[in-house]
């Protein structure tokens, strides 16, 4: 149990040094450019239709349950307003996180694992090419700077889905619904949804890495590696949401 | 390189739509702010902003035309608010306009109204003030609410005495809805009173065929005689008159239907010519 206890705080600790690190290379060159271009291909361009499939069913699904409730409060005319703003500040953000968790994180912690498996990453080092700049520093900084941009993309047509959802019912002229939304919202929904996307996305990058980076030797723990990331990583999306959401409604 | 230029177009298109999605949604939010395009300031004072709050709606002639940009205490008893508006709207608001606070539905925001005034032709400059008038307050309400209250009161305590008095009072009508004896006396009264009038039309007759009263009576019948055979006369008159009317009515509404089915026959024949 004790145990069980330190080696979590271990892993944390270990996985703090490994992040600390990639702050440190991120600035040294050789910058490798083209393996980054090829991670954002991979990680965001990719990741586009299932993001845009949640989102669009998130928009849609939100504005159907939450019809009854103002309906019962003669508020109908909320529901535009309502469902972007709780699509923008937290269920947009949070979806695509989790999403990109299963998708990229697995990923990364399977790719990185098979490769410290095979020895690859000791290959490359021996051929004096720096593993974690090419491989871990690529990978972190694609996706810290690609979630955020599905997460637009999953507002964009969560909102989408929302006027699907309204026009079921109702019929709402796009312009009308579009200018509901807009009126409802502030710089303060949308910045601090945005800030902490990149948060989130720098945790999926960095916990995929290591958890790839640090497979022990034989197949099996490739697939651990790969287990492991989501799960580390789904769990991280929460606490920093939590924190994050924390800290907006301290300053504001 | 053929290789790499086949994603890195996508990738390029797939970061330019996503920032474009992020900086139209700071536009149009920035829009809704008024932050960006030209706009004016205009302040007014009030006595109390009743809760208004920074960012507040501004409307003029129920448009919304700006936003409240800054709410501050001047001294004890006034309140400067400055408004940030459409400078579109300058042109249609005058030096002589009002502002006035009220609430945007039931459970609503509040919202900062300009009404336009009636004389000045004068466009208000910008950072121009304009005068306030004090929008119905809560209190208000509930002052003259407390003074009908206060009023219900009285009149329900004098009720009280009135129904208290009847019951147990000894007073005209407390006797009259009470007492059996008052029923019955007042009964005996209008029993009496029945007979009474009966005995004077008797009186009455007699004092007809007396030969004092004899002839003023006969005039009077012959004139009513003579009223009732005119009225009879010009009743008949008017009855003869809407006879003719209607007999006429009804001919030239055979008429007409003759002509129509003259020209439907016509119609028909003349389709019937064509399509040979």
């Amino acid at each position: 149990m004790i145990l069980n206890i330190k080696n979590t705080f271990a892993e944390i600790g270990e996985t703090t040094i490994f992040a600390k690190r990639f702050f440190k290379e991120v600035f040294i060159p050789p910058y490798e450019t083209r393996e980054f271009l090829k991670q954002c291909y991979v990680i965001g361009y990719r990741s586009l239709p299932l993001v845009a499939i949640t989102g669009f069913i998130m928009g849609l699904v939100l504005t159907l349950q939450s019809r009854p409730t103002l309906v019962k409060f003669g508020a109908e005319s909320w529901l535009p307003g309502m469902v972007a703003l709780s699509l923008i500040r937290e269920i947009a953000p949070v979806i695509t996180a989790l999403i990109c968790a299963g998708k990229i994180s697995s990923g990364i912690g399977a790719e990185l694992g098979s490769m410290k498996v095979t020895e690859q990453i000791d290959a490359m080092e021996v051929s004096a090419v720096n593993p974690y700049n090419y491989l871990v520093v690529t990978r972190v900084l694609a996706c810290t700077l690609m979630v955020p941009i599905l997460v637009f993309f999953a507002d964009a047509i969560g909102i989408i889905g929302g006027y699907v959802g309204i026009n079921i019912h109702g019929d709402v002229n796009f312009y009308r619904f579009l200018t509901q939304i807009v009126q409802s919202l502030e710089y303060l929904d949308l910045l601090p949804a945005t800030l902490k996307t990149f948060f989130f996305g720098f945790f999926i990058g960095i916990i995929g890495c290591y958890k790839g980076f640090n497979a022990s030797n034989g197949t099996e723990s490739v697939g651990q590696a790969a287990n492991s990331a989501v799960v580390t990583a789904s769990l991280s999306i929460f606490i920093i949401d939590m924190v994050a959401v924390q800290i907006t409604d301290l300053f504001f | 390189m053929e290789k790499q230029s086949g994603y890195t177009w996508k990738l390029g298109m797939f970061v330019t739509i996503g920032l474009l999605l992020f900086i139209m949604a700071v536009y149009f939010i920035g829009k809704q702010q008024n932050l960006f395009g030209s706009t004016f300031h205009i302040t007014s004072q009030f006595k109390t902003v009743s809760g208004l709050e920074v960012g507040n709606n501004v409307r003029f002639s129920g448009i919304n035309v700006g936003t409240v940009e800054q709410i501050q205490l001047k001294n004890d008893s006034t309140v400067v608010v400055v408004l940030v508006m459409k400078e579109e709207v300058r042109k249609f608001i005058k030096t002589d306009a009002t502002a006035s606070i009220g609430s945007d539905g039931l459970m609503g925001d509040k919202v900062l109204t300009i009404s336009p005034g009636a004389k000045s032709k004068k466009v208000i400059e910008d950072n121009g003030q304009i005068a306030s008038v004090d929008g119905i307050e809560m209190h208000d309400i509930m002052k003259s609410v407390k003074k009908s209250v206060d009023n219900i009161g009285v009149i329900s305590d004098e009720i009280a005495i009135f129904s208290h008095s009847m019951n147990n009072g000894n007073g005209a009508l407390a006797r009259l809805v009470k007492d059996d004896k008052m029923a019955n006396s007042v009964s005996n009264t209008l029993s009496n009173l029945e007979s009474g009038t009966k005995g004077f039309s008797e009186n009455m007759e007699a004092a007809k065929s007396n030969f004092l009263f004899r002839g003023y009576f006969k005039k009077k019948e012959k004139e009513k005689k003579e009223k009732q055979e005119e009225r009879k006369e010009k009743q008949e008159e008017a009855k003869k008159e809407k006879l003719e009317k209607q007999e006429a009515r009804q001919e030239k509404q055979e008429e007409a239907k003759k002509a129509e089915e003259k020209q439907k026959q016509e119609e028909a024949k003349k389709a019937e010519a064509e399509k040979k």
